[in-house]
């Protein structure tokens, strides 16, 4: 056996020890993995999601402090029972939804986000007199976008008729997560969490095993941003920069070159897009890691978030390995409606309108609705200023590029790979540089700071020398 | 409407569907009925799409109500039991 061959041995056994049937077999005879049941683990999951909850409320209070005119303890306690009231009543709506009335069982989600919009709207004209109340609208309209994605796949679950067996429960823990996590749901909702729950302790040792080596290879991320923060981008607070004493390649970061902050030759200026889309990528890698690998601990072993985006050979592949459940969040509430409703014997108009609906319409929507300026503190000219107005462009490109690399993928499909035929090295280099470039470069669109729509297209342009 | 009216006959006719919509580097041969078909790369998400218009068009199933499921979709089995389903 060559030196080659053991290291690559070596490294596949560490790389793959969750798979080592060996570790399994000794662990899920432990007394704790035996002990720690799907009913266990699921009812862990029910008094910890309260217990989130009411953190999660208590925080919000102190983080929108200067809005509010009446804070303390009272009202975080009067928002979170509200809220949980507000659940369980969209609990029963899922569970009986053949009941509801037809113009909301034929548009749950529109039902849905119109409540929410309500609530958020009596945010807006609550009188500073309200006192605590006022508080307490405005602590249920801050949490709404956080939840409504995650009551949305609650309803949906309801549609397909899949949640008339269900308890309240088996709804909550993923409403408020322990693990917490982003306003997009990882792990989606009760029926894909279900479908992945470990039963046994030789599922649940394997889930587990597959959390730890996701928190593990967040870490590892977390630890390269870090150090392509002291070695490329140079940055001065990076904690590892006085062990590289110094040393750095010293590439300017792309949002500082957008606002001409600093001056750049060409090509610096376009090593520095494909780095900030590396830095990005590795950025998400690492927070979608950590959630699953929490939800994987406790038993769900869903899909990676992230899974080798920087090998995708076409944007749909990309788009698919990227974020998995923001884009899952697009399918399921943006495009499948639209796809199965308009255009039928249309189907390249059906296509380009559903992805419309997704990666244009949706994706807009869900960064307006999560901007951090506040909708709840009803500072809407100022959200659609910062975040909506240079996120048009990059999210009209973003669907673009997903259209035609749907169309492509559709061509390709269907014909059978001739032996010996699979694609070359070469041509696998030049499609992943094709996708990396398209991603660098609609990321002008979605990069921090005050510069314009037109502003980045002027930056965009400059890259081709005009 | 179509004539398919056992199991074996809908199974052959999916099949054949599926030959037509898969992967280039993953040719389907024998498939088993529970056979995860898009995480086991017999197939991509976007096909899924494509799953959907030959339900519509081939079974007359209407997603309007009910939705996409993708767990419906998600192998040979689970497209059977819900074309015998009726889409509900």
């Amino acid at each position: 056996m060559t030196t080659m061959s053991m290291l690559r041995d070596a490294y596949r056994a560490i790389s793959q020890f969750h798979e080592n049937e060996r570790l399994i077999a000794w662990l899920q005879d432990r007394r704790a993995v035996v002990w720690f049941t799907a009913r266990r683990r699921r009812q862990i999951l029910f008094f910890g999601a309260i217990l989130a909850g009411a953190i999660a409320t208590f925080r919000r209070q102190s983080q929108w402090k200067s809005h509010l005119s009446a804070t303390g303890w009272l009202a975080p306690i009067l928002a979170v029972a509200i809220l949980l009231a507000l659940l369980y009543l969209l609990y029963l709506a899922a569970k009986h939804f053949s009941r509801l009335p037809a113009l909301v069982r034929r548009r749950p989600q529109i039902a849905l986000h119109t409540l929410f919009w309500l609530i958020i709207v009596l945010a807006w004209i609550a009188p500073d007199e309200a006192g605590v109340w006022k508080t307490v609208i405005f602590l249920i309209a801050v949490s709404i976008p956080y939840l409504v994605w995650r009551c949305g796949y609650m309803l949906l679950s309801g549609q397909r008729g899949k949640a008339a067996g269900t308890s309240f429960r088996d709804h909550l823990f993923y409403i408020w997560p322990i693990w917490g996590g982003a306003n997009v749901p990882a792990g989606k909702g009760a029926d894909y969490l279900t479908q992945c729950e470990a039963q046994s302790p030789d599922a649940y040792t394997r889930s587990a095993l597959a959390g730890i080596k996701l928190l593990i290879l967040a870490q590892i991320w977390d630890l390269t941003q870090l150090l392509m923060g002291a070695l490329v981008f140079s940055n001065p607070k990076n904690s590892l920069a006085p062990l590289l004493k110094g040393y750095s390649l010293e590439i300017p970061r792309a949002r500082t070159l957008l606002a001409n902050e600093a001056p750049a030759s060409l090509l610096m200026t376009w090593l520095s897009l494909y780095l900030e889309f590396i830095w990005e990528t590795l950025n998400i890698a690492a927070r979608g890691h950590v959630w699953i690998g929490a939800l994987r601990l406790l038993g769900f072993n869903v899909f990676r978030n992230t899974y080798k985006p920087l090998l995708a050979t076409s944007i749909i592949d990309f788009w698919n390995r990227y974020y998995y459940y923001f884009k899952e969040l697009l399918v399921e509430f943006f495009f499948f409606p639209i796809y199965v409703r308009y255009f039928r014997t249309q189907p390249k108009l059906r296509m380009f309108v559903a992805v419309f609906a997704a990666a244009f319409v949706g994706n807009m929507y869900y960064h307006f609705l999560n901007a951090r300026n506040g909708i709840a503190a009803g500072e809407l000219p100022n959200i659609w200023a910062t975040l909506g107005r240079p996120r048009t462009g990059y999210c009209f490109l973003l669907a673009l590029g997903i259209y035609i690399s749907m169309l492509r993928q559709q061509k390709k499909r269907g014909k059978t790979a001739q032996p010996n035929a699979g694609t070359t090295l070469a041509r696998r280099l030049v499609q992943m540089a094709g996708v990396w470039t398209f991603f660098s470069l609609i990321y002008i669109w979605d990069l921090a700071g005050s510069a314009t729509l037109f502003d980045r297209v002027g930056f965009f342009f400059s890259l081709f020398g005009f | 409407m179509n004539s398919l009216n056992d199991r074996p006959a809908r199974k052959a006719a999916l099949i054949e569907f599926l030959r037509n919509i898969q992967r280039p580097d993953h040719p389907i041969d024998a498939i088993p009925e529970d056979q995860k078909l898009v995480e086991s790369g017999l197939i991509d998400s976007l096909a899924l799409l494509q799953i959907v218009s030959y339900l519509e068009e081939t079974y007359r199933i209407d997603f309007r109500e009910r939705g996409v499921n993708p767990a419906d979709l998600g192998s040979v089995g689970a497209i059977l039991d819900l074309i015998e389903r009726g889409g509900a």
